[in-house]
């Protein structure tokens, strides 16, 4: 119990460091492969900190309630991968936050607000299923959905279910709002829209919304560590070259349009799951 | 006790309805709903205490089910002579004469077989009708009131609506209640005839319409019933629920035979639960006034449907027919998910989510393990109050703002800020953790591995349910900062709306206490085992667990803090909504400055995806499916 408290402090604590450091890294290696310099490994940390101190500016009370319960959803999510709980659980309280960061877009009455939610609702109704069955998956494999069991196998689950990698992997892209998935909160301008569901989320506000998706790229990055459970090695180097193939992915692809996503997703992922599921019970 | 207990449940609201019925002076109506309300809810709980029970009445009652047996089927007969409806014609001729056959010439000894008898299952089902039923019975008051004011009639038709709203809640509390299957038959007929009664409460031609729909479709499954039932006499030779369930072991070795009436009996169900190729028959209800939608929704009549499944449950457990009832019920969740995602009619988004939540029950049935089960009826508990709330909010919308589109109800909370809450909370109750709607998908979800086409389908519709429940909650928040205007509304349309929403979440906090006390029981009694043990209210199955408490308090933390942070943002904080750079406000309304300094207002409506969830396009496919998959069903056996 009391090194579960423990953890689940540490993984408070380190989870939006490691976060906002990663998404440092990411910026350097997108900088580099753009052939510009890029910004400082720190800046993602300088930004939100200089966001936490400016005026608090919203156009209703809603969105700053609605910023604070999503960092509190993914943060707790956060905590209750580290302390090896269900999995499913873990999904159903990441859904919390994601569910209030829309409701907080649609509270707004600006049309690029609006358009941004709804599209953040197709990207969840795209990764949602997904996540699902490589959590089903993951239980089949294990016995469990607990996160803890993962931890007893004797080798690494990506040789049983790597199909259910690959599904993880789309639901990553989406997740972690890379191109050509990043159809409603896109920097940039080939979506037609730009931070879409971000829109009306400024000074602290916006603070919040990054320290939440730090713990959500943290989480992700858990989720995929789970697939080489048997060293830390492997699993920081698989998480490592995961996240170098979704900053490549990021780089070389153009836009999707929500169609195409909604229907690769849920065709490619149902497609895999069957195929590969066929081969565990084959095995 | 024992005696009165069931008198007031059972046979109390069929008195008092008959008293309404003639009753014509309103105050008196109010004060005998109230106290039929009270009693109901008393003699409920009290019954709850008391725990499972077998009891047999004086045989005079025998008859008198026997007699009401045929004036129903002569009723509905009458209605499809009138109405020269060819289906409801020969099916209730058909139901006549095997009703004569079972009733006269297969059953001996009439009375031997106790009437009634009550396991933790039907005590919980008694307690949802009870009091979820009575709150609803309660708002109509209020509800009714206002609605007939807006429709002008000459003479108020209230007597006969609440003649069949208290009339309806005892033939629940029989069907629940009865061992006799003969009884359950009888009360089973008298909510068919209560719904179809009650759907046409309005009389446009829109409501006969629908309403005959209903009643051709309850017809359907009243048949498969009492067909059922004359097969399960000459296969088991006793109409006696108890005596079924308690052989249900040995037949589940034997097999085969007791199949067949073991489907019709699902089938009757299937139909009563609206599942699809039925499902619009619900849909179509949604005609009539508003508390008849969220009875038929939450507390009566879908229940019913979904009550006999899970109550049959363990005898088919095991063989290929539970099996193609777990993928049945996938199914007809991921399709009137799909169905509830391209709506924007409220009810309509509301009727969906019940039959898609129907389904799931229904898929937990077939699944068949005890974790499954113990999902099944946690969702039938959850899934009444939340859905019971939800109805009547919209029914209070409804008769505010004159739609029950939700793009019409955009910013809500400027007007009606208590409603807007009350919905936002029964939304969020069924599709968010820590609320026990959704710890029984948990259960459902992880009961389901194994059953991989199965699991496919949910974890897809668990995707669509967020997405519309998610759109529904933001848009009533689109609000300009400001205090609210304080709403008005009548007492017996505000209390029923603020206990259902203090439920939704107690009974939630309960979840443990209630899973202890009630579910485990009844699922360690039939299923040798029950399907998690709790510590400090945390779920734990071995494979699985789900916590509580802490995710209670930790949420509900993060959740005050959060209001707290919210409370602090002051007006000189507020800044217009971001129209990209060209912002123009008139009469406090955002928008643009259009050209030629034009202004032009901003407006915006949800995605409702009509090329893949469009409903003339997708139900078409989903009926095919759904009736192949229960042809499969019925002659699977003999593959």
């Amino acid at each position: 119990m009391i090194t579960k408290i423990v953890i689940a402090i540490l993984a408070l604590v380190l989870a939006p460091i490691a976060g906002a450091l990663i998404t440092g890294v990411d910026r350097r290696v997108t900088a580099w492969l753009q052939s510009r310099y890029g910004p400082p490994i720190l800046q993602p940390l300088y930004d939100v900190l200089k966001l936490l101190g400016k005026e608090p500016m919203v156009t209703n009370t809603w969105q700053a309630l609605c910023a604070y319960v999503y960092v509190v959803a993914a943060a707790l999510s956060v905590v209750l991968l580290f302390i090896g709980s269900d999995l499913l659980l873990i999904f159903f309280v990441l859904t919390v936050g994601a569910v209030f960061l829309v409701m907080g877009a649609l509270a707004s009455p600006s049309p690029y607000s609006q358009v941004g939610g709804q599209r953040e609702l197709l990207q969840m109704l795209a990764y949602e299923p997904l996540l699902i069955l490589v959590f089903a998956a993951i239980a089949m494999v294990t016995g469990s959905f607990k996160v803890s069991a993962v931890f007893e196998l004797s080798r690494p689950m990506l040789y049983d279910i790597p199909l259910m990698f690959i599904v993880l992997g789309y639901a990553l892209t989406i997740k972690l709002r890379k191109s050509p998935f990043d159809i409603s909160a896109c920097h940039h301008a080939h979506q037609e829209l730009v931070r879409g569901v971000y829109t009306e989320y400024s000074g602290p506000y916006l603070a919040m919304i990054e320290i939440a998706h730090w713990y959500e790229v943290i989480l992700v990055l858990g989720f995929c560590g789970l697939f080489w459970s048997t060293s830390v090695v492997g699993m920081i180097v698989l998480v490592a070259l995961t996240y170098l193939a979704e900053i490549i992915v990021d780089n070389v692809t153009a836009r999707l349009t929500w169609r195409w996503m909604l229907k690769s997703a849920v065709g490619m992922g149902v497609v895999l799951t069957i195929v590969n599921m066929l081969w565990l019970y084959a095995q | 006790m024992l005696d009165t207990l069931v008198f007031a449940t059972v046979l109390l609201p069929f008195l008092v309805a008959a008293v309404l019925l003639v009753l014509r002076e309103q105050n008196v109506r109010k004060v005998i709903l109230v106290a039929t309300a009270g009693v109901l809810v008393l003699a409920s709980l009290a019954m709850l205490r008391g725990g499972a029970f077998i009891l047999s009445p004086a045989p005079l009652y025998d008859s008198l089910v026997t007699l009401g047996d045929f004036v129903i089927l002569l009723v509905v007969l009458f209605v499809g002579i009138k109405r020269r409806n060819q289906i409801i014609i020969w099916l209730t001729a058909a139901q006549i004469l095997g009703l004569v056959w079972l009733d006269f010439f297969m059953v001996e000894g009439h009375g031997t077989t106790p009437a009634f008898f009550a396991d933790d299952l039907s005590l919980i089902m008694v307690c949802i009708i009870s009091i979820v039923g009575s709150l609803i019975a309660v708002y109509g008051i209020g509800y009714m009131k206002e609605h007939e004011e807006h429709l002008h009639l000459a003479k108020s038709k209230q007597p006969r609506f609440f003649f069949f709203i208290v009339l309806f809640l005892g033939a629940m509390n029989g069907l629940v209640l009865a061992n006799n299957l003969l009884w359950m038959y009888f009360f089973w007929e008298c909510t068919t005839l209560c719904s179809f009664m009650l759907i046409g409460h309005d009389d446009t031609e829109i409501a006969r319409k629908n309403a005959e729909r209903a009643l051709w479709m309850n017809v359907l499954g009243g048949t498969a019933f009492l067909f059922g039932l004359i097969i399960l006499q000459k296969v088991a030779g006793t109409l006696s629920l108890a005596d079924i369930l308690a052989r249900g072991p040995e037949f589940a070795v034997a097999g085969g035979a007791i199949l067949i009436p073991m489907f019709l009996l699902v089938f009757a169900g299937m139909t009563k639960a609206a599942q699809a190729p039925f499902q619009s028959w619900l849909t179509g209800a949604m005609v009539a006034p508003t508390p008849v939608s969220a009875l038929l929704h939450s507390s009566t009549m879908v229940k019913a449907g979904v009550y006999i499944i899970v109550r049959l449950a363990p005898i088919y457990a095991g063989t290929y027919l539970s099996n193609f009832i777990a993928l049945f019920g996938a199914f007809v969740f991921l399709a009137t998910a799909a169905l509830a995602a391209g709506q924007s009619n409220g009810k309509k988004v509301l009727a969906y989510s019940t039959i898609s939540n129907l389904a799931l029950i229904i898929a937990c049935a077939g699944i068949n393990t005890p974790a499954a089960i113990t999902a099944a009826i946690l969702l039938i508990i959850f899934h009444a109050i939340s859905k019971a709330l939800l109805f009547l909010c919209v029914g209070a919308i409804e008769q505010k703002i004159g739609s029950r589109d939700i793009e019409d109800m955009r910013g809500l909370y400027a007007r009606m800020p208590r409603t807007a809450i009350i919905t936002i909370i029964g939304v969020i109750t069924m599709m968010l953790p820590p609320f026990g709607m959704l710890m029984a998908k948990w259960m459902a979800i992880e009961s389901a591995q194994g059953q991989f086409l199965v699991m496919i389908m949910l974890a897809l519709g668990s995707g669509l349910t967020v997405l519309f429940w998610c759109r529904w909650a933001g848009i009533l928040l689109a609000t300009p900062f400001g205090k609210p205007q304080p709403e008005a509304q009548a007492c017996s349309v505000r209390l029923p709306l603020v206990i259902l929403a203090a439920m939704a979440v107690l009974v939630s906090l309960a979840s443990p206490f209630v899973y202890n006390g009630l579910v485990a029981p009844v699922v360690a009694m039939y299923y040798k085992a029950a399907a998690y043990t709790t510590s400090y209210g945390n779920f734990d199955s071995g494979s699985g667990v789900f916590i509580v408490y802490p995710l209670f308090v930790l949420l509900g933390l993060g959740l005050y803090f959060a209001v707290k942070q919210s409370r602090k943002v002051t007006a000189a904080q507020i800044s217009a909504p971001y129209m990209c750079g060209e912002q123009q406000t008139v009469d406090g309304k955002a928008g643009f400055l259009g050209p030629l300094g034009q202004h032009v207002a901003a407006a915006s409506g949800n995605y409702y995806l009509e090329q893949f969830f469009g409903e003339a396009m997708l139900s078409k496919w989903i009926n095919v499916v759904a009736l192949a998959v229960l042809v499969i069903m019925l002659f699977g056996g003999a593959l």
